[in-house]
Order: structure tokens, then sequence, then C-alpha cells
């Protein structure tokens, strides 16, 4: 079973959805919601798995709101025709439906959430958890860019200012997160505060090397070099048992 | 430029060559005395000949654009040009003559002395030499308008089909048939007169190239279908208002400019408010002009219409000024903080 959220300004097209929705049992729409701040809200207090997001709203797009959330569900766009957005998803690879949306299409995306689940089935328990997870996503827009990251795929954290910047694959967006509020809600298994400036994934370093002043440096899979503070280092160790 | 010029040599070493070939041809048939001499005299008036011709057409090139006046002052012009520069090939050929053979016998006065010495041939051929230049010219020169006119023709092609497909703005028309998708089960009768409204929007924006102006009462019926289809959509957040002038229903406008412009006070304006907002459609007699405003609710952001130069703005300005040459005018602002205003003044036909 799926918890979902509509969020769509139209109340027609929601009931629309809904009415679709009916076909799918294991879809439950838990809400809906008329605007982007409207959605962050019932987000935060129903914490759907899945996402109906209209992008055309008033104030601010769907885009928007995702790029607000901590943490993303699964998504699932919807739109009329309008050539930005089909760009987006396009350029993007981001899955999308259609309005009037065509019954077999709203069955094929959901298919493919399904399918996705199965690949994740590994992942910790369900319930609330205050902690993300690395199977979590995290919504990313850079420019005309955006992605859906799992945090397993991220390398490092770097604080830039307010924002952070995202090492993953071979692109280096930024999130408006501070680095502090990132180490809070991370997995501390996985995700270390190697420095004022960095926070690595456990996962993803290739070498360890020891560094003057009884620091260390790593290198990451991407060819960062990380210096971990003396302090740090100790902590390290001992998570690692070195 | 080196193209025409050499069109031109060309044109003169031609003309020039058959002039003097039928001249000694003749000569010769005729059986003329001293051939040789006839030809040496023929060189020299041709030389000359092709100095005053060429004379002319670089004074004809100090009156730029000659070829915009009009045909009395063209005639006065050329007319001018041809006696001058005749009379001076008359002279510098008589000149160059009198130094070769010495004193020719002169006529009794200046006047025969013209006709005696072959100032009659230089004029004629002077004479032709400006037909044949001008008759160049005029044809040239109407190719070249033909070509621009086609160009604006295309143009303005182009700008007609921009402005129909700007029209049936796919946005909205997806948007309304999901709604009325919606509408089937939950008011079957609401949802057959949108179906109705969406089909007569679909069929006026189709026609908007067959006619040139319709009359305000037709648009306005179109502008209604449309916000009652967007009103389907918007629901509560989205208020209209009229406020027509019965005596300006019968006046004509450009067919679907009214509803490109309230198009766009529902796309930037209402759409963009959480709250949604009103959209204030008023048409009025002020004095010898019909003035049309439409009013919404939000504000013009700076980056994106600065004077109004979207692609629904433009087409507007340009299909009043097709219609009403700078007689009309056309402008969007910001009347306060919370309301835009589109205005349209056009003059009483």
């Amino acid at each position: 079973m799926k918890k979902a959220l509509i969020i769509d300004d139209e109340r027609l097209a929601r009931s629309e959805l809904k009415k679709l929705l009916a076909d799918h049992p294991e879809i439950v729409v838990v809400g809906e919601a008329v605007n982007a701040k409207d959605g962050i809200e019932k987000i935060e207090n129903l914490h759907p798995d899945l996402l109906f997001l209209d992008i055309q709203m008033p104030d601010k797009t769907g885009f928007d709101l995702l790029a607000e959330l901590e943490k993303s569900p699964q998504v699932i766009f919807t739109t009329a025709y309008d050539e930005y957005a089909l760009k987006a998803f396009e350029y993007n690879a981001l899955d999308y439906l259609l309005k009037p949306v065509e019954p077999k299409r709203l069955a094929d995306a959901i298919h493919k959430l399904h399918q996705q689940d199965e690949k994740d089935r590994l992942a910790a328990s369900g319930g609330i958890r205050t902690l993300l997870s690395e199977n979590d996503q995290v919504f990313v827009k850079d420019g005309d860019r955006c992605w859906f990251v799992k945090l397993q795929e991220i390398r490092l954290f770097e604080s830039v200012g307010n924002y952070a910047r995202v090492y993953f694959e071979g692109n280096k967006p930024l999130i408006l997160k501070s680095l502090n509020a990132l180490e809070e809600r991370l997995d501390e298994r996985v995700f270390f505060r190697a420095n004022r400036k960095h926070i690595v994934n456990l996962r993803m370093i290739e070498k360890i090397d020891t560094y003057f002043n009884g620091g260390l440096l790593l290198e990451m899979k991407g060819g960062e070099k990380i210096e971990v503070s003396r302090r740090q280092a100790v902590k390290f160790k001992e998570m690692m048992s070195l | 430029m080196l193209k025409q010029v050499s069109k031109y040599w060309w044109g003169q070493l031609l003309g020039w060559s058959v002039y003097f070939l039928v001249n000694v041809f003749f000569n010769f048939t005729l059986n003329k005395p001293n051939l040789h001499a006839a030809v040496i005299y023929m060189i020299i008036f041709t030389m000359c000949g092709i100095a005053s011709t060429h004379l002319f057409r670089t004074l004809l090139n100090k009156f730029r654009g000659w070829g915009s006046y009009n045909f009395e002052k063209q005639l006065v012009i050329f007319l001018v040009l041809v006696v001058s520069t005749s009379l001076v090939w008359y002279f510098v050929y008589n000149l160059v003559l009198d130094y070769m053979v010495g004193n020719r016998p002169k006529g009794k006065n200046f006047l025969l002395n013209l006709v005696d010495r072959g100032y009659l041939a230089s004029f004629a051929i002077s004479f032709i030499w400006w037909v044949i230049y001008f008759i160049w010219h005029y044809v040239d020169r109407n190719r070249t308008t033909q070509v621009d006119r086609l160009k604006l023709e295309s143009t303005v092609k182009e700008l007609e089909l921009k402005t129909i497909k700007a029209q049936l703005n796919p946005h909205f028309i997806f948007n309304a048939l999901n709604s009325i998708r919606a509408l089937v089960d939950e008011n079957p009768q609401r949802a057959r007169t949108a179906i109705t409204e969406l089909s007569n929007i679909l069929r006026s924006s189709m026609a908007i190239e067959k006619v040139e102006t319709v009359s305000l009462e037709n648009e306005l019926n179109i502008v209604k279908d449309y916000l009652a289809l967007e009103h389907i959509r918007f629901e509560e957040r989205l208020q209209v208002r009229y406020e027509i002038d019965p005596d300006t229903l019968e006046l004509q406008v450009p067919p679907m400019m009214l509803q490109t412009l309230v198009e766009n006070a529902i796309k930037h304006g209402i759409s963009r408010m959480v709250s949604g907002g009103t959209v204030f459609i008023a048409s009025r007699l002020n004095g010898m002009e019909h003035e049309i405003t439409i009013e919404n609710t939000g504000q013009l952001v700076e980056k994106n219409v600065v004077n109004g130069h979207g692609f629904g703005l433009e087409s507007t300005r340009q299909r009043l000024s097709l219609l009403f040459g700078n007689r009309a005018t056309f402008d969007i602002r910001n009347k306060n903080e919370a309301t835009v205003e589109a205005r349209v003044v056009m003059p009483l036909l």
C-alpha cells in the first residue's frame, strides 16, 4: 500500500485523478493540497510515499515545492500540455502524466513505482523515521537540470555559505540547506562530518592516508581529497576500528 | 556594386561597338569617298559618345534616389542632362577634329553650325542612350519592389500563423478538456455547455485568418465562453466583471484581440495568485475614440513584460497598426500595486 498526496490548484483536476486512482486499490489518497505551501505542510503532516504533483500552480511551481523538501517522496508529475514543463521532463527523465490523464498511462506509471519498490526492498523499516536513510531521495535543482538523488549516491556534502554543494556522479549542484542541518538528519553510520566544511559518505571512500598533526586525508571515489581534522580523526578511527 | 558596374560597362561597350560597326558598314557599302577618314572620324565620335554618356550617368547619380521622383521631375532632369551632355560631346568632337584636320569650313552662325557639324546626331544618340538607360532602371526597380512586396507578404503570413498558434493555447485547451471530463460525472448538464463553449472558441480561433474585423459583440461572446471555461477550472478564484457601453457593441475590432488580452490577464495574473482575483472588462466611447480596458489582479513583472513585449502583446500591436495605422494605441501597465491594466484605444471608423 502506498499513501499518496495529490497537489493541484484545480479542484476538478484533483477529483478527476482520484476517480482514476480508484482503480488502483494499492494507492490510497490520504490528502489533497491546493498550492505549494499547502503541499509542504501536508507532506510534513501526512508523510505520503507518493506525490501527484502539478507543475503550474499559483505562487510556486511544483519544482519549487520539491526543492524545499528535506527528502522527496516518489513523484509523478501531472501537467496539461506545457512546452516548458515537457522539456524539463524529457531532459531530466522524470515521470509525468499529461492531463487529461489516460488510464493506461497512469497504470504504467504506478507499475514503474512498484518495480522501483522491489529494488528498494532492502531499505530500512517502514514507519516514520526522523533520520534520512540512504534510500531516501532528495530533489536537486540546478538551473534547468534537476535530479532525484538517492542519498547512497552522494559522495560528499560541502558547505558553501548557507548552501551545501552536493557531489554525486559527475554533478555538483547547490541545495539550500546548511551543513549543520544536514548533519542532524543524516545517518551518522553512513555520513561522517570530516571537518567544518565537509560531510563524507563513508562508503564512497577510495583511500585513507595519514596526514600531519594526527589528522587523516581521505580520497573519495570522485577524486576529491578531504582533510579530517585531528579531533574528528580519533572518532573516525573508532568508527572504522582502525 | 561590382556586378552593377560591370553590367553598365558591358552595355556601353556592346551598344557603342554595334553603333560603330553599323556606321562603318554603311559607309563601306554606300561607297563613300575617303572611307579611311570617315572611319577615323567615327572612332573619335564614338569615343566622345562614350565619354559624354558616362558623364551623363555620373551627373545623374548626383541626384540620389532619382528613381523615386515623380515623372515630370525625372523628365526635366533627363532632358537638361541629355541636352547638356550631348552639347559637350559635340564641342569636344569638333575641337578634336579642328585640331587634327586644321580649319574646316564654319557655318554662318552658331545654330547652323550645330546642325551642320553633327549636333543632331549626338543629341539623337544621347536621347536613345538615355531611353535605354531609363528603361533598364525602370524594369530593375520594378523587379526589386516586387521581391520586396513578396517578402513583406510572407512576413505577414508568418505573423498570422504565429498568432493563430499563440491563440490556440494548448495548455488552456487540455486543462479545459480535463475539467470537462471531471464534470461529466459531477454535473453532466454543465459538461455539455462546456463542450459547446470550447467548440465556439476553437471555431472562432480558426476563423481569425478569414476576417479582418469582427463586431465587439461577437468578440465578447467568445470571451464570455472562454471565461466560463476558465471559471470551471478556477472556480471561486476567478471573478469577472463587465462594464460594456451598449453603443460600442456594433463597433469593429480585430478578431481574437480581446480574447488574447483576457487570456494574458488569466495566465499571468489570476492563475499566479493563491487566492485568485478579478478580471474587469470595460468598453466605452471617449469622444471620437473607442476605448477597451482589461484589468486584472496581479502585477507586471519588470523582466517579463517591459512595456508589454510578450508575443501576444506584440501581435496585438501589429494587428492594431495594420487596421488603424498609427491612430490606435495599446499599452499595459501596473494601475496600482495590486492591479494590471491593458488599454486599447481605437478611432471610430
